[in-house]
């Protein structure tokens, strides 16, 4: 097969051009900034479970991860 | 959400149904007010950060695992550690690990930072590995200010404990995600150069090279219908039996729920039709 090499050198079980490949752009605003509080938000979670995320983080640390599949 | 954060993937046509909605990629981390303390964000998806470097940002220090591959080099009075911090200590295309250089120094000396004046040698860490290996400008401590009132100088210096990190990733060349792996492992060659002082003298300027074998993590990605490489595994292989028997499992536990999938899937489609008519983003829900 082809490898689907982008111009960072990386490969991807996807064919170039396609649209899930394209990545951020230099320069693109990337949400709140360093020392901003980050906007709360309710999500339910892998069990149904309505989430509030400020008041159910308790007062931890916590790390909000966006991702798009583990596999690519 | 995404929308509200700022982040969502903009260059996704609106009418892709499976697609329009992603979001750029990223992680932030809080402290305990909810205030945003770092940020990873990358130019490319492919580019991730191990789970420890957001831990590290967390935790504002570094937990060095004793199970990684690691080399030491040095003596009594300085003794150098280098390892691999993230993911098992494995290389892995696109996702940032850590090589760490850990200095633990005698009581009284110290190493200079840049700049230095003429006849002294600052601390540099090189790091050289095979091709598709890919490192980025090393990480320094904070230092402190030492004053040599003889030489009439301010210098930055470290002492105690301290790390010098270089973050580094796999390109496709190493460890492409769609062929099988060429090699089972990577030599990655770490070169310190320092000169140690005290109050009162310096030691001879030293170079020190350290030597870590670091496995490639094999990564498994199946032929699915959008995938169409066949991961690091010889050959092709299908999962259409798993994908089958799977599907037949979740329809036997809960016929209402793949009912609910297909028509989240229907509901998906509909509003990218209308998305393509009207020609412009919806309003963010």
């Amino acid at each position: 097969m082809t490898i689907e090499r982008d111009e960072f050198g990386f490969d991807a079980p996807a064919p170039l051009g396609y649209p899930g490949r394209l990545g951020l752009e230099d320069g693109h605003p990337t949400g709140p900034k360093l020392g901003e509080p980050l906007p709360d938000f309710v999500l339910p979670d892998a069990f149904g479970r309505e989430l509030r995320f400020h008041e159910d983080r308790g007062n931890a640390k916590a790390v909000v991860v966006f991702f798009r599949s583990a596999i690519w | 959400m995404i929308r509200e954060y700022g982040i969502l993937n903009d260059r996704i046509e609106t009418d892709d149904a499976f697609l329009y909605g992603i979001p750029y990629p990223g992680v932030y981390v809080t402290d305990e007010a909810g205030r945003v303390v770092a940020k990873f964000f990358h130019d490319t998806y492919k580019k991730r950060d191990s789970p420890e470097n957001l831990l590290d940002a967390a935790l504002g220090r570094l937990e060095l695992s004793e199970d990684t591959p690691r080399a030491a080099g040095g003596d009594d009075e300085i003794r150098l550690t280098a390892a691999i911090h993230g993911g098992k200590g494995t290389i892995r295309q696109g996702v940032l690990r850590k090589l760490v250089v850990r200095f633990e120094l005698a009581e009284g000396l110290h190493l200079y930072d840049e700049p230095v004046p003429e006849g002294m040698v600052p601390t540099t860490v090189s790091v050289t590995g095979p091709p598709g290996l890919v490192f980025e400008e090393p990480i320094l401590p904070p230092t402190r200010s030492l004053r040599l009132p003889n030489l009439d100088v301010e210098l930055s210096v470290w002492s105690g404990c301290f790390d010098i990190v270089v973050p580094f990733y796999a390109s496709g060349e190493l460890a492409s995600e769609v062929r099988p792996l060429e090699t089972e492992s990577a030599t990655v060659e770490v070169s310190v150069r320092f000169q140690a002082c005290n109050d009162r003298e310096c030691l001879l300027p030293r170079t020190e090279t350290l030597s870590l074998e670091v496995p490639l993590d094999v990564v498994d990605v199946p032929a699915l219908g959008i995938h169409k490489g066949h991961g690091q595994r010889e050959g092709n292989y299908s999962t259409m039996p798993h994908m089958r028997r799977l599907m037949l499992r979740s329809l036997r536990r809960s016929p209402l729920g793949v009912l609910r999938f297909v028509r989240k899937n229907l509901r998906l489609q509909r509003d990218a039709r209308r998305r393509r008519r009207s020609g412009r983003a919806p309003a963010a829900p």
